[in-house]
Parts: structure tokens; sequence; C-alpha cells
């Protein structure tokens, strides 16, 4: 720092101290000048921070699963051509693609009070923010579904364009090593050569990778035969450790990197995904893709469009609790009505389905992985140093994935306060015992865990915050470990019963918004040729 | 009388660290580095207390006397200690010495009033009580005080007003000893009044730290500051030199009363004397209201609007005595309506469209003001832009940051617009560039309002002719999702700031 600008710090720093306020210290870090140890004790003292765990489904799923929930009462009877189960993104694009077909007359049930699945968003004073999927990638030219909803809500324009506002602000990303924040996802401060050249080594191949066109996005795209198809379907057969060791990789910070993918698309670790899947998150889409496309509130934003188009054919607070074939038609037990239809769209988890139609076998199994998000909400922006606030904010070493500002996407000048989205995928223990622990753990122990995260680069955030809320999933997404393309192949025609078709991305093996769409698409389509059209 | 005794060890103990503290803590500050600056002004401070020491064998007489005199030099000394660094980083570039040399008499003085003290307490225990009782309470002084520092002083006084209490509390020391040892100070009414007197300079001193502060902050301006004020947005800064009023944001220059016409005329007129129909116009920023008093030199104008995020400049511009004979009180005017908000969000809220449109940001120096400098940002403004209307944008300067310029102009054809480019000199700002930009051809107006002090109709064409130095160069738009202009701006301003 040059003397001009320490002039200039200087001068902030003199209102700074001559206001002998509480928050006196506060104009210190906001420079990100000075990092001195001594500064650390010179924060106001702490504040009570209110919140609570926000997730609610939990409890109607457990009272399912416990069967506390009369499977038929006196309730009304509905008719539909077709019934769909869950109001995901594979749910709503189901009955979106109904739409596209002709097919008008159907309902969706939803088990919580607002549709979306992992796609949900919530909104206080400050800002509307996620709680869960919180962004998309461009699709490319191929991905019509994707790009036909982008037109649909006015992101994608009629020459092909995608909306600047909608499109991530600059700066997208940054990384807390060393002490101080660097600018982008890499932590390559001060990396010694022979780490770089293995990430350059990794580079060229995920070039190759994309070059052979086995990795596509949605996966139904990709080709299955072929010989580098068949080349890269042999990855799937190890974990990403194996082949990472394998193949010579040592790089402490070319593995941190890449674990942060796979935690942060999969919810998996290195040792726990498919070589073939994290390849996949490298490969599956171009190299420069100019995007992502997010909102305030993440994917929510799609989820509402979608919501509103659904209308009064989606009913909530309705979860299924029995499929009962009746002749050739089905019927659709929930507390709130009786569903009469000839199809059944199953677009909630596939884990639920054996509870509800009792005698089917899952031909597979799926392991899920268990997340937590929180979201923070601040009354001013804690101290840190580096480059400046970006969308995505990581944590180099940290087990979270770091924090996302939602008020990123907003076009006004800042603002004190501000909603940061926390991510924690849980990878450390087997997915069970993750969930029993979620179970248990007050949130008092989220609270202190996450703003102890967030100290290491922001020292006075506990100051800051005002309020912290955590959502625990339990079955937040499909992990897609070794075998994922066999277990792909044999849920593809899968019928768990005549006249049920399944949508979900656990069918795909692993949740992201473009496959969620893709199969509750399929699914439409089937079962439009299924009952004879609209 | 004992228990006296003591806590006077214990205050002067935490005395002596709270300097070294803050000697520490404000280089720290200033020079960055913490644990370099911390170890030398520590391993000074340590030394010099040796030397204290070892100086402390010549004194021979009057050591009450003695003591009672440092004590005083040591209030005064360590209590401006901060205040006196402070100012000699902002004014002199001999920080370094200063703050080697503070700390090094604070250290000598420091280092003389345990001996000395246990030379004065030698008659009244014996010698291993004073040696016990006095370095028993030198160590629990220096707890407190290591404790006091970050927990209390520095959040809420800060380290010029810690040190000055300080300093406050060496003095009030020093009048008490005149009490405890009375019997063995001649003199005792001088120094009782030499210490009052250094109280009252130090009270002083904490009273008025944040005046005095003020005035270290003169240092960073080259002429006097008449108006200091935070505003929720930004630090305005008002300085005066014989008749040039001198407006800085942040640190940044906005105008110089001597020459601001150059710019503001250039801002306005060249767009808006081409435009002889036009009656409503909107103004972006430019809460200063210079450029509204140029729009209101055309009388067809009826209606202005002038968008500022920040109500404290908007209000000052209105109401300052100093400040509104420059903008000749265009904020007050009838046809002109303040609003305080933010230009982009006010956009996407508000309808209605404007014959024409100024723009008038602080340059984008980072990503928050550069998004109002966005493709996005452009869009949303030509559906506020009459047909036949024009805006015109400040667009920094075409010389020193050449490729930010063409940026800009190259950001407002991406959103569809004509541009016409063009620059002017501005002696406090150097060469400066400005943008109009429509749908419709622009030609130069053959009429100008009266009153002008810089343009004329013959002058105006020539505005548009861009020396080799300032001609295009290639420069990608500025996007929300890629900001190049603002990774353009901090290249090429680097390259010129020393």
């Amino acid at each position: 720092m040059g003397d001009a600008s320490r002039r200039a710090f200087l001068r902030q720093l003199l209102a700074a101290l001559a206001v002998a306020s509480p928050a006196g210290a506060v104009g210190l870090g906001g420079t990100g000048a000075s990092g001195a140890p001594a500064l650390h004790g010179l924060t106001r003292k702490g504040r009570a921070i209110t919140g609570g765990f926000a997730d609610t489904d939990q409890a109607v799923g457990h009272a399912l699963r416990d069967g506390r929930i009369p499977a038929i009462g006196a309730v009304a009877t509905r008719r539909a051509r077709v019934a769909i189960v869950g109001g995901g993104v594979s749910g709503l694009s189901a009955g979106w693609h109904l739409d596209a077909l002709g097919l008008r007359d159907w309902l969706l049930l939803e088990l919580a009070p607002e549709a979306g699945g992992n796609a949900r968003g919530g909104r206080n004073a400050v800002s509307a923010y996620p709680w869960g999927a919180h962004y998309l990638p461009l699709p490319a030219p191929d991905a019509v579904h994707v790009r036909a909803l982008l037109r649909e809500v006015g992101v994608l324009h009629a020459d092909g364009r995608f909306d600047e506002r909608t499109l991530c602000h600059a700066p997208q990303e940054r990384i807390f090593q060393h002490g101080t924040w660097h600018e982008g996802l890499e932590p390559l401060d001060a990396a010694p050569a022979w780490e770089l050249a293995e990430w350059e080594r990794f580079d060229a191949q995920v070039a190759a990778w994309r070059e052979s066109g086995a990795f596509r996005v949605p996966l139904a795209g990709a080709p299955f035969g072929g010989s580098a198809a068949r080349e890269t379907h042999a990855l799937d057969a190890i974990t990403a450790d194996v082949w990472l060791r394998a193949n010579g990789y040592r790089s402490p910070t070319l593995r941190w990197w890449l674990e942060y993918g796979t935690r942060d698309d999969y919810g998996a670790s290195l040792t726990q995904v498919s070589a073939w899947a994290a390849a996949h998150y490298f490969a599956g889409r171009p190299a420069d893709e100019g995007g992502p496309l997010t909102w305030p509130e993440g994917n929510a934003f799609l989820v509402r469009h979608l919501t509103r188009r659904a209308g009064d054919r989606l009913m909530h607070s309705a979860p299924t609790v029995r499929l009962e074939r009746v002749g050739t038609r089905w019927r659709v037990h929930t507390p709130r009505a009786v569903v009469e239809c000839d199809a059944v769209i199953w677009a909630a988890p596939l884990f639920v389905l054996p509870r509800v139609l009792p005698g089917v076998a899952l031909p597979v199994t799926t392991e899920y992985a268990p997340w937590v998000v929180a979201n923070l909400t601040l009354d001013r922006r804690p101290r840190e140093r580096g480059a400046p606030p970006a969308w995505d904010n990581v944590l180099y070493g940290s087990a979270s994935l770091g924090y996302v500002s939602a008020t990123h996407q907003s076009v006004a000048q800042p603002r004190d306060a501000t909603v940061w989205t926390w991510y924690h995928a849980v990878v450390d223990r087997p997915a069970r015992d993750a969930r029993a622990w979620l179970e248990q753990r007050p949130w008092s122990g989220w609270r202190d865990e996450i703003l102890a995260d967030l100290a290491r680069a922001h020292p006075d955030v506990a100051e800051c915050v005002t309020r912290l809320d955590v959502w625990r999933w339990g079955h937040a997404m499909a992990r897609p470990v070794p075998g994922l393309l066999a277990r792909t192949a044999s849920l593809d025609e899968w019928r768990p019963a005549p006249g049920v078709l399944v949508a979900n991305a656990d069918v795909s093996g692993f949740s992201i918004f473009e496959e969620a769409q893709w199969q509750g698409v399929r699914a439409a389509e089937r079962a439009a040729r299924l009952i004879g059209g609209g | 009388m004992n228990a006296a005794l003591f806590a006077t060890v214990c205050l002067i103990a935490a005395c002596g660290l709270i300097y070294e503290l803050v000697a520490g803590a404000l280089a720290s500050y200033v020079l960055g580095d913490s644990v370099t600056q911390f170890s030398t002004v520590i391993g000074t401070y340590l030394f010099a207390m040796g030397i204290g020491s070892w100086l402390s064998r010549f004194i021979v007489r009057g050591v009450v006397t003695r003591f009672v005199m440092i004590e005083l030099v040591v209030g005064i000394v360590g209590g401006f200690s901060a205040l006196l660094l402070f100012l000699t980083f902002t004014w002199t570039s001999a920080f370094r010495p200063v703050l080697y040399g503070v700390v090094t008499l604070i250290g000598i003085l420091v280092g003389l009033e345990i001996p000395l003290l246990m030379r004065i307490l030698r008659d009244r225990f014996s010698f291993k009580d004073v040696v016990a009782n006095v370095l028993t309470f030198d160590y629990v002084g220096a707890l407190g005080a290591s404790l006091l520092f970050p927990l209390f002083l520095v959040p809420r006084l800060g380290l010029v007003r810690s040190a000055l209490a300080f300093g406050l509390v060496n003095v009030l020391v020093a009048f008490w000893s005149t009490h405890l040892f009375r019997d063995e100070l001649p003199n005792r009414r001088w120094w009782q009044g030499a210490s009052l007197l250094s109280a009252l300079v130090l009270a002083i001193g904490l009273w008025k730290g944040q005046a005095i502060t003020t005035l270290a902050e003169e240092g960073l301006y080259a002429d006097p500051v008449i108006l200091a004020r935070d505003t929720r947005y930004q630090r305005i800064v008002l300085t005066s030199w014989k008749d040039d009023l001198r407006l800085y944001l942040n640190g940044h220059l906005q105008f110089a009363s001597r020459d601001e016409y150059r710019y503001h005329e250039a801002l306005v007129h060249p767009g808006l004397a081409a435009l002889p129909r036009a009656q409503r116009v909107l103004v972006l920023g430019g809460g200063d209201g210079l450029a509204v008093r140029e729009i209101l030199k055309h009388p067809g104008v009826q209606e202005v609007t002038l968008v500022d995020l920040d109500e404290g400049m908007t209000s000052l511009f209105a109401t300052h005595e100093r400040l509104t004979p420059l903008n000749d009180g265009a904020l007050r005017d009838p046809r002109v309506r303040v609003i305080n908000a933010d230009a982009f969000v006010w956009l996407d809220q508000h309808e209605g469209r404007f014959d024409f449109i100024v723009i008038d940001f602080p340059d984008p120096s980072n990503y928050h003001v550069g998004k109002l400098y966005t493709s996005a940002f452009y869009r949303l403004v030509r559906q506020h832009l009459a047909d036949d209307g024009f805006l015109a944008v400040q667009a920094t300067s075409p010389l020193f940051a050449r490729q930010s310029y063409w940026s800009i102009v190259a950001t407002l054809q991406g959103a569809g617009l004509r541009t016409f480019p063009y620059h002017v000199y501005v002696p406090s700002f150097g060469e400066w560039g400005f943008v109009i930009a429509g749908t419709v051809p622009y030609q130069p107006p053959h009429t100008l309002p009266d009153g002008l002090r810089y343009l004329t109709v013959e002058g105006v064409p020539a505005l548009f002719d861009f020396p080799a130095d300032m001609q295009p160069v290639p420069a990608e738009p500025n996007r929300l999702n890629d900001q190049v202009l603002v990774r353009y701006y901090e290249r090429e301003w680097a390259a010129i700031n020393r």
C-alpha cells in the first residue's frame, strides 16, 4: 500500500477513532488496510442473535415414515387425468410440460406448505434469499427445455442474449486464503510450481473430456455408445479419489478445489463421488460460460414462475400417504383430498415411494447427501481484507462451502444490511449417521460453528449478525457414487406399476436443475403417450 | 498511606504500558505489518526504560521533585503522543524517526519512575518489602492496562483519547504525589499549579479530541478545510483558498469553483442546446446542483428532476451559505424537483420520459459505482429518453484513462445508442471526456443560452475532435456480469497516481 492510500485510510481512521462510539473500531477493518492481531480485541461486545430451525417438512416426512398420518380420511375426491406427486423442480416441470403438450387436466400434490423442493427460498425485510439451489449455469444451445423456460420468464431474449441483470454480477467469486480475500475461486496464492503444473495437467484433462462429447447436461443427451463414451464410462467404476491417486495428482490445493466442486454440486467428498460424476461436473458445460444466472432468492425465482403457472392445480400441504390402484385408474390419497387419475407422475424422492405404494421394490439404492443451509441477516458489513465482496465467497480449507450474498444481484448502491446464505454439505460421516446428528444438534451448535467459520475471514461477524436461521436437509440430493451410469440405465425404463412414472433428479442420480427439469419433461411426455394426449 | 503509595505504582505502570500499546497500534494502523511495528516499538521502549533506569543513578538530590516532574512530562508527552504521531504522519514524511523518538523519550521517563519511587519508599519500608510490593503492583498495573486497552479504551475512546486520558492519570499522580510526599517537596505550591495546568491542557485535548483530529485531516488537503461532514454514503469536505472552493467526496476532488464552469457548461450545453424544444430534463447524480444551474439557463426547460443518492449532499448545496452562490440557488428553483434515491432503482420504479438526461456520477472506481456505467443501466436510461432526446454522460478522462473512456462509449453503443464523444480541458482536472448519446443523429447547436463563460457556438464542434493521443482504442463494453471498466480504470489511474 502506497503512502497516498495510507493517508486516505488514515483520514477514515482518524474519524473512526475520534468518534468514541461503540462502533469506533468499525472503520478500521472496513478498509481492509490493517491486519494487526491487536485489532481482534477491539470490537464491541457480542450481541444476541435470534433464529432457529426453518425446516418444516421434516416433521411431516417423519410422521409419514412412522405412519402417523391417517391414510384415508373423509375428504373430498377430485379427478384429474394426471396426478403429480411432489412439487419440486421435476414435478413442477412435469406440469409445465403437460401444459405445453396441451394436457392441462393435472393436479400437483405437494407435502410442504410451499412448492419448490430444494429450490425454495425465503424473504425478510432486507432481501429475498435461497434455502437451497441458488443458480443456473447458462444452458447450452441444445438444452431446449431450460431455454424455453428462460424465454418464458424473460431471462433469455429473442436475440439469444441473456438478461444482463440476471447474469451473476461482477465480481462473481473470491476465495479467502492466507488471511486475505483473493479474486476467483482457485486457491493459488503463493502456490509452488509443481502444484501449478498439476493444475495445468488437470485443465488439459478437462479440455480433452469436454472435447470427447461424452459429458452432457442433461445426462440423457450424452452418447452412451462410442469409444470415447466407453472410455469415460470406466471412470464410473471408481471414486474421484482413486482416479486422482492413480493419475498422480497430489497437489493439496487442486484436491481441495476439486472436492469443493463435488461437495458443492453433489454433496459428496472425493472419496464418495464417482470419478465419472466428478469429471462430468467439470467437463459437462462449455469452458467459458459467462454465467451463471442467479437471483436474490436463487432458483426459487424459477419455482415461483412455475408455481404461478400451476395456479390452483397445485395443492400444497398435501402429503401423499398412499397410491391405490382402482381398476385401470389410480387413487392418490392425501389428508386434504383423494385424487382419482389415469396416471401418476412420482416426482418426490424415490426412497419415499415404497412407503406409499406397498409391494414396490426399488431397482436401485440411492445414497442421499445431507445438507445444512443457513441464512444470516446482517445489519452491517463485517471487517475484511483483500478482494472486494463477491457473490460467492469461499473459505479455503473450510468444511463449509462459504456463503453467497443475497443482495449481490441488487443494482442499488450497497446498503449496510444484507443476507448471507451459508452452505454446508455434510460429507465427513456416513449419511445415516449424519442425519441422526442433524436431528440432535441444537441450533446453538450451528450458530457457533457458522460464526466461527465466517470469523476466519470476518473477525467481527458475530457483531453484525442479527438473525441466523438454519435449514437441515436430511435428504438434500441423490449422491452420485460409483455405479451411477448403471444405476441410471436400470431406472431409465423402470415403471413402479402400470400408469406410474418416476420423475425426479434421483433418477438421474445427481440433483441439478437441468436434470430435475428433464426428468419432469420426460415423464410428462410418457404420461401423455400413456393416456393418449390432451 | 501504604495503599495510596502502591496504587500510585499500579497507575504509573498502567500508564507506561498504555503509551507503548498506543504507539504500537498506531504504527500498525498507518504502516501495516503489525508484527514488525509491535516488535520494534516494544523493543525500543524496553531498551529506553533500561536507559532511564541507568540514568536514575545520576539523580542524587531532590528525588521527589524529580519524580513529580517526570510524572508531569510523561503525562504531557505520553498523553499527546498519539495525536502527535497522527499529525506527523499526515503532515510530514518523518513518521518513523518521530515514532521511535517519542517511544524512546517516554521509555526513558517511565524507566526513571520505578527506581526513583523505590528510592523514595526506601526509608519507609524494609528493602525486601519495597522490591516485592513495587514490582507486584507494577505487574498488576500492566495486566490491567493490557486488558483495558483492547476491550475498553480503543473501542470506546479511540487511540488519541486513550493516550490523553492516561496522560491525565500521570498528571493526577503528580498532583497526588505533591500531597503524599509533601514533607520532602520544596516549592510544593508551584508543583501543584504545574500539575493543574497540565491537567487542564490534557482535559482540553480530551474534550477537543475530534476537532484536533480534523486538523490532522487538513494535512490531506492542499487548502484549509472549511467544512467536513459525514453523510450516510460519503465524507464531504470543502476546502477554501482565496476565492477557490473545492469539494472532495471521500477524498476525491469533485470540482474547483475556479474552473468548474468549464466542466458543467461542457456537460450540459452541447447536448441540451441541440434540443431547442426540450422541456423535461433529468439529472442523475450531480447533487451539487451545478449541472442544474446550467440547465436552468435554457428558458424552454420547464421541469428538472435531480436524482441523487445522498440527501446530505443535496441539502448542503440547497442551504449552505458558501455553496448556494455556486449553483445560484438552483436546487431551490421552483422548476427543480430533488429526489434522494438510488438512480438505478429510481429508474426501475418510475415511468416517464425526458428530453435530456445528464448522467454525472463519480468515476467508476469500484464495482458498486461501476454498475451505473453498464449496458444494463444505459438500456434502462434509454427507456426514459424521449425518442429524439439525448443523454450526456461524464466519462472520465480520455487522456489519463483512455481505454476507460472508450469503454464507456462502447457500453453506450452496446445499449443500442448512437454515441457522440467529446472532451474539454478543465485545469483542475486535466483533459476531461463526455459522451452525448441518443437514437437520432446529433448536430451541434446553432445557438447557446446567454451567460456562458466558456462555450461558444463556434467552439462546440471543435470539442468533438480528438487529438491523436486521445483517439479511440479497442475497449470492451462494461456489463454487470463482467465489469471490464472497473479494471481498465484501476489499471489506468494506478499508472498515473504516484
